[in-house]
């Protein structure tokens, strides 16, 4: 028998003691997962009840922190949301685990519901003070004004010092954090990394931001939809396993067998019910009750299931931004030259309903670092519309980026690496169950099938892109043949006929029969750069190539306007007149080259 | 090829050049490819000799600027010869940068950094077949210090005097060789039983300090790593002229027996047309041998392979076993297995530990040396 008495713990002891699995690993690391927990249930909240999000951050140091280098910092996040009634707010901020989204098999940021309170822990553990929530719901008169606390014991939030409080629309909730950390604000791991992430992948977002030392930035919203969060369908036989299968059957209780798979499974029709006879099923077996199955002939069942092709899972249960928000949002990136957005079918991977979108802009103006004309591309990882900022190497992402030859697109690129020149990859991956590598969801776990399905999707974006790097080179390669014809013919003939001391004559005649020969490779470098010229233009006409001659900026551009690839030429002042021009040619086939391209993927 | 038959040369070749032009027709440059994949050995010969293969450079737009580059300085190169002036490749490199700064016309032609240049130069020896000292370029070459009590050296100097070197004049002070060995008579005052070239130029100089001169009838050489042109024609003047036994003294690793060893004794793929001249193909290996390491104790230690260089050395080594002619010939099998050993093994170890036998004994390393040639112990 063993001397020690073998006691149980909460659920909260647990996360307090092991807050490095959530994200709370480094006093820099504490500082973004605060900000980012906040800002991800501000969204899922405005999302949920259909509200165009109006996000205020405010990050100021406020001295010295108790921790060893570490500041004392003010996280403030507030947003025009539904607000919170008074008894959610404990649950919400206070518990661990307490989430109206776990499992449920929805595209939402958050799932488990650990995020927020291991944010509160944290202050309480470093500045002995829980987080300031102030919320009004739109049946509250005014809002209120609450501090939670962790009761770490018994994971329960505890609610202290409640009063009026203040906010700045008619609803909404603000959190208010004093924490110990570090503030980093560029680079991987960076605030503005971050913020500006969080608004390429969330086009409806308008965003305000202050951060130490700098004046407030915002970020307004380039799409006025907000995204349908789709309701959880019912699950794809495909993507579960025995035992899940078996579970299922016991949540419909008496029913024939054959209802049962077409209503408590998607995708599953009375076409499929007759493939399954024609894979081996036996028919009668069809007509029998469900709880009088055995386990041997749910084994049956289910083999034959599995053999059977189905329908991909219902995309209704996978959100993504679409090529239209994408193409709108990548603009808010920088100066960007032109780029290229593929928003890939929903398809399976590991089980699991996944849709994968790709953006690949070429920037300007980057000298050194990652994305400058040397470096590394800049690599920007969402998962379910959150920037995964730490481990890039590990995941799934970035080994697909690396297994993409872009050479072959007009990229430099080392062997087995990320690719050269000021680019912004931008990948996305949403699914209601996405496999992370941690709790602190920082990586994502690359399985062979993740890896092909989003190698695909980049595949895709390079080959668009392609089209009009292809025709930059080309460019390239005949203005650089006009310069050197120009500049070497004459030096080469003057060099030989003073080494020959040839007379003029045989110059001139020399000269003649140079140009003539330099004129046919100069003939076929125009005829190599018409043909690209017109693939590029081809493209533009099927919509998939748009040029926009003036300054524009992402507000004034159409709404409908949905571009595989577009080429930005800035120019030094706005002309309205020629832009408006411009835009109505891509307008109307945009769109149908966005349905074609679905079709066709 | 004689220096005086070069402009007669290339003035063919740019006479050839601008016919070609005149009627239309594409001139092209053909130069031998000076690479492993277009080298041949044969132990009849000695040394790495060129293949069939040629690089052929057609003008057309992309190559108009190599051309242009090349028929520039060969222009500037056979002024030289016609002058008798002579350059090192640096002095070409700001010569052709003067050029181009009093003509702004020849701008296009400027070169950014000398490895543009260099590369313009090796490419018109290839094309001409001819050595660089040929066109009046000579290298700033180094090692080669060489010391001797026996060896009497004539130099004829361009303008026909002779000038005599007695080595066993010059006391602890060595003999630096030229890379012109072809302007040199070797006379031995007295029998000379052997030549050493040792891989550290540092070690050679302690040698002569301790008197390995005067008590070996002996010429020292100090190679100073991989041997330089002027290193190679001196070994090679030595071997024809004195015929004695020439031995090389160095570290036991991948980088010397593949690189500075095969160098020494039958040149190198990247100067084929001119191994004839600057290799001693029978200059035999004598140490460090891995059986010294045991018979003598000797501390060798593991090659770190996370050192680039080092690993670099053993991807070469690996490559020189499946790719270079001389190590594939069976008449070096014994080599290609001492690198086949330092591959397997990957231990390395130094020519100065030979000081560690007895370390208050100064002349250890010279008696082992001298045992060694005595019982015939080298490769």
């Amino acid at each position: 028998m063993a001397k020690d008495k073998i006691t149980s713990s909460s659920t909260a002891e647990y996360f307090s003691k092991n807050l490095q699995q959530v994200g709370f690993s480094s006093p820099t690391k504490a500082v973004l997962t605060t900000l980012k927990e906040s800002v991800d249930n501000s969204l899922d909240a405005c999302e949920e009840q259909g509200i165009l999000p109006e996000i205020s951050v405010q990050i100021e140091k406020l001295g010295v922190g108790t921790l060893k280098n570490t500041d004392l910092i003010r996280i403030k996040v507030e947003d025009n949301g539904p607000g919170l009634s008074l008894d959610d707010v404990p649950k919400v901020f206070g518990e661990y685990l307490a989430s109206s989204k776990f499992g449920r098999g929805r595209c939402s940021r958050g799932q488990q519901g650990i995020g927020i309170s291991a944010a509160t822990t944290w202050a309480q553990l470093t500045s002995a003070k829980g987080v300031t929530v102030v919320t009004k719901t739109k049946t509250m008169r005014q809002p209120v004004q609450v501090q939670v606390a962790v009761d770490i014991k018994h994971n329960k939030g505890l609610l202290k010092e409640k009063k009026d409080g203040k906010l700045k629309g008619p609803h909404g909730l603000s959190v208010e954090f004093i924490i110990d950390g570090r503030i980093q604000l560029q680079g991987e791991g960076g605030l503005i990394t971050y913020l500006t992430g969080t608004a390429l992948v969330n086009p409806h977002l308008t965003l305000h931001y202050t951060l130490p030392e700098q004046k407030t930035i915002t970020i307004p919203r380039v799409s006025n939809e907000s995204p349908d969060v789709p309701n959880a369908t019912e699950p794809h036989p495909h993507t579960m396993k025995l035992g899940e299968f078996i579970a299922h059957s016991h949540l419909f209780g008496r029913m024939a067998l054959k209802a049962w798979l077409k209503k408590g499974f998607s995708r599953i029709s009375d076409n499929s019910l007759a493939e399954f006879v024609k894979n081996g099923l036996d028919k009668k077996m069809l007509d029998l009750s469900v709880d009088k199955v055995s386990e041997t002939q749910f084994k049956d069942i289910f083999s034959v299931i599995h053999k059977t092709e189905l329908m991909s899972p219902s995309t209704k249960s996978v959100m993504t931004i679409g090529e239209a928000s994408f193409s709108k949002s990548v603009r808010r990136l920088g100066e960007v030259d032109f780029f290229s957005v593929v928003t890939r079918r929903p398809s399976i991977c590991d089980y699991k309903p996944v849709a994968v979108e790709v953006a690949v802009a070429r920037l300007k103006g980057l000298s050194k670092g990652e994305g400058s004309d040397d470096g590394p591309v800049q690599v920007l990882r969402f998962a379910n519309r959150v920037p995964l900022q730490f481990d890039k190497s590990a995941c799934a992402m970035v080994k697909a980026i690396e297994s993409v030859n872009w050479r072959s697109y007009g990229l430099q690129q080392p062997k087995d690496s990320l690719p050269l020149g000021p680019y912004v990859i931008a990948v996305s991956l949403v699914s209601p169950f996405i496999k992370f590598k941690n709790a602190s969801k920082e990586t994502i776990d690359a399985s062979d099938e993740l890896v092909e399905e989003l190698r695909r999707t980049l595949i895709q974006a390079g080959q668009r892109l392609s089209r009009h790097i292809k025709k930059e080179h080309r460019e390239q390669d005949l203005e650089n043949k006009l310069r050197y014809i120009e500049q070497f013919c004459p030096i080469l003939v003057d060099c030989l006929c003073r080494i020959t001391q040839a007379p003029d004559k045989r110059k001139k005649k020399a000269t003649e029969g140079l140009e003539k020969i330099l004129g046919r490779d100069l003939t076929v470098a125009k005829k190599e750069f018409k043909e690209a010229d017109l693939a590029a233009k081809e493209a533009a006409a099927k919509g998939k190539i748009q040029i926009i001659k003036d300054e524009e900026t992402p507000e004034e551009s159409p709404e409908e306007n949905t571009p595989e690839v577009e080429v930005v030429e800035k120019k030094a002042k706005a002309k309205p007149k020629s832009a408006a021009k411009a835009k109505p040619a891509a307008k109307g086939k945009s769109k149908s080259s966005v349905s074609k391209e679905k079709s066709a993927s | 090829m004689r220096s005086d038959s070069i402009p007669k040369i290339s003035k063919d070749l740019c006479n050839k050049m601008l016919a070609d032009l005149e009627n239309a027709r594409r001139p092209i440059l053909e130069a031998i490819k000076c690479s492993l994949d277009n080298s041949n050995y044969s132990p009849k010969v000695g040394y790495l000799t060129p293949g069939d293969k040629k690089v052929r450079t057609e003008l057309n737009v992309s190559s108009v600027q190599k051309m242009s580059r090349a028929i520039f300085l060969l222009e500037v190169l056979l002024r030289n010869i016609d002058t008798g002036a002579v350059n090192t490749k640096r002095e070409l490199y700001y010569i052709a940068k003067g050029e181009v700064k009093h003509d702004p016309h020849l701008k296009p032609l400027d070169f950014q950094d000398q490895s543009e240049s260099d590369s313009v130069i090796d490419f018109i020896c290839e094309m001409l077949e001819c050595y660089r000292e040929d066109l009046n370029c000579y290298a700033n070459d180094r090692g080669g210090q060489t010391y001797s009590n026996q060896l009497v050296v004539t130099e004829t100097l361009p303008d026909g005097t002779k000038a005599v070197v007695d080595l066993g004049s010059l006391g602890t002070s060595p003999f630096q060789p030229k890379n012109r060995p072809q302007s040199l008579q070797l006379k031995a005052k007295k029998k000379i039983d052997f030549c050493l070239v040792v891989e550290s130029e540092g070690t050679a100089n302690t040698f002569v300090a301790n008197g390995f001169c005067k008590r070996n009838n002996s010429i020292l050489i100090g190679a100073q790593g991989v041997p330089s042109n002027a290193v190679r024609g001196w070994a090679k003047l030595i071997q024809d002229q004195l015929k004695v036994p020439i031995f090389f003294f160095g570290d036991l690793d991948a980088y010397t027996i593949q690189n500075i060893y095969r160098t020494l004794k039958a040149g190198s793929a990247a100067s084929l047309i001119r191994n004839s001249d600057f290799s001693a193909p029978d200059v035999h290996f004598l140490g460090v041998l891995p059986e010294d390491i045991k018979k003598y104790d000797l501390s060798d230690y593991p090659v770190k392979e996370t050192d680039v260089s080092e690993a670099r050395a053993l991807k070469k080594a690996a490559d020189a076993l499946k790719n270079d002619p001389f190590f594939q010939d069976k008449r070096n099998k014994h080599l290609s297995k001492l690198l086949e050993w330092l591959l397997k093994n990957k231990r390395r170890c130094e020519q100065q530990a030979f000081f560690m036998v007895d370390p208050r004994d100064p002349t250890m390393p010279e008696k082992i040396i001298v045992e060694k040639i005595k019982k015939g112990i080298y490769l």
